[in-house]
């Protein structure tokens, strides 16, 4: 075998990448896996299409050397970046190794972090972020360390923002994560927590003890307390179930702002029509249903999938597909507050909508609003302001938009349901109920005085509303053309799969007026 | 054996409870009501076991989240 210039350099070079996948050695690995956790290079594998991880900066680390120059030792840097493929599509990884330093700052090459931002920018790839360390501050012990302190500043901020109306960014949290890595768990369009391996707070558990409070880290910022604040969109179970789902959340979007989202073929027919939906809504309008159900049926089959389920729950967020076309889907979940937007509802709404605008996806919401949530906690909660913000997304929002009306549709909240000034792409089913207030609520306060003179209080009241009841039929509402078209529900899904058809050319690339904001 | 948490995944005025303890219950199974803007929530259980108490009474305003009831899965 013959020899060549360079193979002493590029031997040394495989021996430095060799030592650098040793990560921070076996004892720490160990550590790492008896924690239930895989380690970072095991996750990029798991994660990526097989073998497609093309590694940036890979023998970047900390090295020690000999009076002669040789090298002693070498501890890689805790944070690791390429490119790879998910479901044969190029993308932008980046993960933190908490088997060195316990992925803090001190072990960091910083600018590692921002080029791995500014590679997904620029070659405008969806991102992938794999959360494992402890914050960008690394201990106090640097002080000594480096001799100075500093302003703190979060690296590569400005690309972190540039990427959320840019291109997709996923955020997987997988262990403990405070300071600069929950900022970058949050600052993403889809943040996942895995249950009993991934947290977050601000400042973890030894910080919120000592002063004065005992809690565990799950107490603190467990998958399962964040998935209900909102903190993070979801949880996922192991793993496997966060890569499977970040996978799929990728599946809907295009690569970045400058393309459009690929129809599929998901082989179900647009004009499949179950008549059990005609019966879907029951009759008492206190009696609830399950709309789930319902959006999974009328979206191309298996092709729903939720965002955000545990929080915020009078409103469901989901990405689906009609006739193969990637959408995004509102939908009203009567089994949460009866489906009034509380303040979480509508913060959750707004993200969406600028998700949605963001990536160009078109619109398809499932209405049934008896209003914003009323009462002392509701007002405590800000409620009004956060609808009002959620009512300012959907009035800037420039995606085509269809709204389908199943049941209630009372005052503000439902005013949110789209933007009426456009052209009103929107359906309504027979069960149909609208107005600015619910007659049983609004009777005691409209017709006081002659309720308050009554001499059977109880049989004027029923009077009145079965007088107010007789002008209720949402056909009384089309015959004035306030509402376009009613329709049988079962004919939903095959006038959906029209809008998404129709919808697909008028999609524009490019960045929106507005962009995804946490 | 397991116990399970039922937490209640809306707030509302507990309207109704259909259950008490030491009930055998079956997966689906409506065990409360919660009223809330005018509409009736069931609050079905996604196990089967049996009711070992219930932590609310009725009248009473539960937050989303509350502990509603807990269960001795089968």
């Amino acid at each position: 075998m013959s020899e060549e210039i360079w193979d002493p350099e590029i031997a040394e070079l495989r021996e430095r990448q060799r030592v650098a996948r040793e990560m921070g050695g076996a004892e720490k690995v160990a550590l790492q896996k008896s924690k239930g956790k895989l380690t970072v290079r095991e996750r990029v594998d798991r994660l990526l299409d097989p073998a497609s991880f093309r590694e940036l900066g890979s023998i970047a680390g900390v090295g020690t050397y000999g009076d002669d120059g040789e090298l002693l030792q070498f501890s890689p840097s805790n944070f690791i970046f390429g490119r790879g493929r998910v479901q044969g599509r190029p993308i932008a990884i980046a993960a933190d190794d908490f088997t060195v330093r316990g992925g803090a700052a001190d072990a960091a090459i910083h600018e590692k972090q921002v080029q791995a931002e500014q590679m997904a920018n620029d070659l405008r790839l969806p991102l992938v972020r794999l959360i494992d360390g402890t914050g960008g501050g690394g201990s106090v012990k640097t002080l000594e360390t480096s001799g100075f302190t500093y302003v703190p500043a979060c690296p590569g901020w400005d690309w972190v923002v540039a990427n959320l109306g840019t291109v997709p960014v996923v955020s997987l949290g997988l262990g403990p994560v405070a300071g600069l890595g929950a900022a970058r768990l949050v600052s993403s369009h889809y943040s996942v927590l895995v249950k009993g391996i991934g947290q977050m707070f601000a400042a973890g558990p030894a910080l919120v003890t000592a002063a004065g409070r005992a809690v565990t880290k799950d107490e603190l910022g467990g998958a399962e307390l964040h998935a209900r604040t909102g903190a993070v969109d979801d949880l996922a179970e192991d793993e496997a179930g966060a890569f499977a789902q970040a996978r799929r959340f990728l599946s809907y979007l295009p690569s970045s702002v400058d393309s459009l989202a690929e129809r599929v073929t998901t082989g179900d027919s647009p004009d499949r029509c179950d008549r059990w939906l005609d019966s879907a809504v029951p009759r008492d309008r206190r009696t609830t249903y399950k709309i789930r159900r319902i959006l999974e049926n009328v979206v191309d089959r298996d092709s729903f999938f939720e965002i955000g389920r545990r929080w915020g729950g009078s409103i469901i967020t989901a990405f689906a597909r009609l006739d193969g076309w990637p959408v995004a889907v509102i939908g009203s979940d009567v089994m949460v507050c009866a489906g009034a937007w509380t303040a979480e509802a509508a913060q959750k709404l707004t993200r969406f909508v600028e998700l949605a605008e963001t990536f160009h996806l078109p619109v398809v919401n499932f209405v049934d609003i008896p209003g914003l949530m009323i009462g002392v906690d509701a007002e405590k909660a800000g409620t009004l302001r956060h609808g009002g913000r959620a009512l300012a997304s959907v009035y800037q929002a420039s995606v085509p938009w269809c709204t389908v009306i199943i049941r209630k549709a009372f005052g503000v909240a439902a005013s949110g349901m789209a933007n009426h000034t456009r052209f009103r792409y929107r359906y309504a089913w027979p069960s149909g109920d609208w107005g600015s207030l619910p007659i049983e609520g609004g009777i005691e306060v409209a017709y006081k005085a002659q309720l308050n003179s009554a001499v059977d209080r109880d049989a004027l009241r029923l009077e009145i509303a079965q007088r107010l009841n007789r002008v209720r039929s949402p056909f009384r509402t089309a015959e004035k053309f306030l509402v376009e078209e009613i329709i049988a529900p079962h004919e939903t899904r095959a006038l959906l799969c029209e809008f998404a058809n129709l919808a697909a050319p008028l999609r524009k690339q490019g960045r929106a007026a507005f962009t995804f904001r946490p | 054996m397991a116990l399970y948490s039922l937490k209640a995944d809306t707030q509302g005025m507990v309207s109704a409870i259909d259950i008490v303890a030491g009930d055998r219950i079956a997966v689906a199974q409506v065990l409360l009501r919660l009223e809330i803007m005018k509409m009736e929530i069931p609050v079905e259980t996604p196990v089967a076991g049996r009711v070992t108490a219930v932590h609310v009474k009725a009248g009473e305003y539960v937050s989303e989240g509350q502990l509603l009831a807990t269960i001795e899965t089968a």
